[in-house]
């Protein structure tokens, strides 16, 4: 990890960072979108997004792969019940032994399920090492050959852990998107989700790489998104309707929503954030208000973040 | 009244040095010198001494310390070093005695040195405790915060907190505090510090409880050298008796190098989904290859609920760990962090969640745990 981060903020110039996706060229000549699903903090649905997101772009007919890069903790396996035969940690030290004969597809975790209504939709997973042991081996130039190695899938998902690690800043600059996710219900969230957009800004990462994704975003909660926003100096690019009842029974099931909540309001929300990441029309999604019982402390809070000092 | 000193010093020339300073001094009487150790264990006490300079580099009283210790109870007893070393600090510590100063010294820095480490406490070896999660959001930084606070109302010790969640650090943030100095400051200088220069580099909170900060930029935890980071912690535990120090999240040299130099590790997780016992079950598999470096670990979850002893049992059974302590949620937490009032708040007796870390935190003060 030492030298990721302070040497980004001179060493890459704005335009040589988005050259990710032509390292992953399709056979037609197409490059695969790779999007990094990433936040700054544990516990806000990056691991349900990025699996819902597969999900839901598979759904519309896209060939999807996603990677579960928390190498440690990653719980794609564990959401999905799955009981990979080949992790990364195979992937990775076939490919150092012997390039010429590695094939990424003799790594990949198939997963298929079906939607309520009755389609049966398929992609693939690449399931992170088995025990921390392994985890710890792994080499982050290995992990990025691998990922390229992804090339004939129209969409690769990358489930990150929540911190600037080596690892995590090589698939960041790999990526086409970094769908950056935060809830905000909490001081130190927001400063950490402030902190974590300062950083990426200061990769020099075009703002349109970036996507502000706010989990939770209608809860009962002190600071509101328009005040994040300001605080942040940007807009979200998604806000994701308040629906614990439909996470929590897709991972109590072990499913993905489209499975076991097709019509909830979250799992309109993740179709429709897949939606706008493969250009596909809108879908309305209907935010249902929670009242607030917090309201004499917002104002206090409102100014702990100095948000009086921001005029609109 | 000023101290009425004894002096023991191997090195002819320093012992006339500091003979010179102490007599020139008021503050101080020198009431006797010795250049042998077994001497002035054995004459001492003749003189009524209230002060002992003892040469530690003298390997035979090093060896003997612990008789000073045991003998002058009431004095107190500085070991003289001429460079900082945590070896000879932390053998002080574990021979009883107040602890280590720089010789030459001026009386100012005797003074020093003795309310440094009066407000201390014990004199006793530091418990050094570090907080790991395997994720982030665990309720992590809530305890250490929250058990450090306990042990500084209820003992008469000084305990510090230290954020190594270099990154992400939430410290500063739950006392509300804009810190002038921070965990990269300390180790970029520690190697030229010793306690009495480096106490300053920590933000007093309230009596005896004291912060030094995570950085306020992610990208300035690279300049932090895990090594240099265990020589702050170990000088951290000179100056005050308790050291907790609140680790990143997951496995990174940081957090396996400080747990690994703790003499106990609080492995924390939230119960949320139930996938944290799978991640519990990894955590401990790999402490438990790791044991070897002696430090006791303790897994506990938060938000738990039921929190009842018939749920830890069954959590338990489930890990294949026997889990030391289960936390309930405490919706009032989350707005008391919020807006930095963790010091001023007051938990009403009845709240599960404190009653249980003040369990813990009294374990702790008497070396139960």
């Amino acid at each position: 990890m030492k030298g990721q981060l302070g040497l980004r903020q001179s060493a890459t110039p704005k335009t040589q960072v988005h050259h990710a996706a032509t390292h992953a060229l399709q056979s037609d000549g197409r490059s695969s979108v790779i999007i990094s699903v990433f936040s700054t903090g544990s516990g806000i649905g990056k691991t349900v997004t990025a699996i819902n997101l597969a999900a839901s772009l598979a759904n519309y007919g896209h060939s999807v792969c996603l990677v579960d890069l928390d190498l440690q903790f990653g719980d794609v396996v564990n959401y999905l019940r799955l009981q990979p035969n080949r992790t990364l940690f195979d992937a990775c030290n076939d490919y150092k032994e012997d390039k010429k004969n590695f094939h990424i597809e003799d790594y990949l975790t198939p997963y298929t399920f079906e939607t309520a209504g009755g389609n049966e939709v398929s992609f693939d997973v690449i399931a992170p090492p088995k025990t921390i042991y392994d985890a710890y081996t792994i080499e982050v130039a290995v992990v990025e050959k691998i990922i390229k190695r992804l090339k004939n899938f129209e969409f690769v998902i990358c489930d990150l852990s929540a911190v600037f690690s080596a690892l995590n800043i090589a698939v960041l600059d790999l990526s086409t998107v970094v769908n950056f996710m935060g809830v905000i219900d909490f001081m130190p969230s927001v400063k950490n989700f402030k902190l974590g957009y300062d950083t990426l800004i200061a990769f020099n990462y075009p703002e349109s790489k970036i996507r502000l994704v706010e989990n939770r975003s209608n809860s009962q909660k002190l600071i509101s998104g328009s005040d994040v926003e300001r605080v942040v100096g940007a807009k979200f690019y998604y806000n994701f309707p308040n629906d614990f009842p439909s996470a929590s029974k897709s991972i109590r099931e072990g499913k993905p929503l489209l499975a076991v909540a097709p019509d909830s309001a979250l799992t309109r929300g993740i179709q429709s954030l897949a939606g706008m990441y493969s250009n596909r029309p809108q879908i309305e999604i209907e935010h249902v208000g929670a009242p607030s019982i917090f309201a004499s402390v917002v104002k206090f809070v409102k100014d702990l973040l100095g948000i009086k000092s921001l005029a609109r | 009244m000023p101290y009425r000193v004894v002096l023991v010093e191997g090195d002819p020339l320093m012992m006339d040095k500091l003979t010179d300073i102490i007599q020139n001094s008021p503050e101080f009487e020198l009431v006797a010198t010795y250049s042998r150790y077994d001497q002035a264990l054995g004459q001492s006490a003749i003189h009524n001494p209230n002060l002992f300079l003892l040469d530690l580099e003298n390997p035979i009283l090093l060896e003997n310390l612990h008789n000073f210790a045991k003998n002058f109870p009431k004095a107190k007893i500085l070991g003289t070093i001429s460079k900082w070393s945590e070896d000879f600090a932390y053998k002080a510590s574990v021979a009883g005695i107040d602890g280590c100063i720089i010789k030459p010294f001026t009386p100012a820095e005797i003074f020093s040195a003795i309310e440094l480490y009066a407000e201390r406490g014990k004199k006793a070896p530091p418990r050094i405790i570090s907080f790991f999660s395997p994720k982030g959001r665990a309720g992590r930084t809530t305890l250490a915060a929250l058990m450090a606070l306990h042990i500084a109302r209820k003992s008469d010790e000084s305990v510090a907190l230290i954020d190594a969640d270099l990154q992400f650090g939430d410290l500063p943030i739950f006392f509300d505090i804009q810190p002038e100095h921070s965990v990269v400051d300390a180790t970029h200088d520690v190697s030229l510090l010793t306690p009495i220069t480096f106490k300053p580099y920590f933000h007093k909170l309230s009596d005896r409880l004291y912060l030094l900060s995570s950085p306020d930029r992610p990208e300035l935890a690279e300049l932090v050298a895990v090594q240099d980071l265990i020589n702050v912690i170990a000088m951290a535990g000179d100056i005050f008796r308790y050291v907790f120090v609140d680790l990143p999240t997951a496995f990174n040299p940081i957090s396996v190098g400080v747990s690994e130099f703790s003499d106990a590790c609080f492995v924390v997780s939230m119960i949320n989904t139930n996938l944290e016992i799978i991640h519990m079950k990894r955590c401990l598999d790999m402490f438990e290859m790791d044991k070897h470096h002696g430090r006791k670990i303790y897994p506990v979850f938060t938000r738990v609920n039921p929190c009842n002893e018939e749920q830890r049992e069954k959590m338990s059974l489930e890990l294949g760990y026997d889990i030391t302590a289960i936390f309930p949620n405490e919706y009032s937490l989350v707005s008391t962090a919020n807006s930095g009032q963790i010091l001023r708040h007051v938990f009403p007796k009845n709240n599960l969640m404190i009653q249980n870390v003040e369990k813990i935190a009294e374990q702790i003060m008497s070396n139960k745990m």
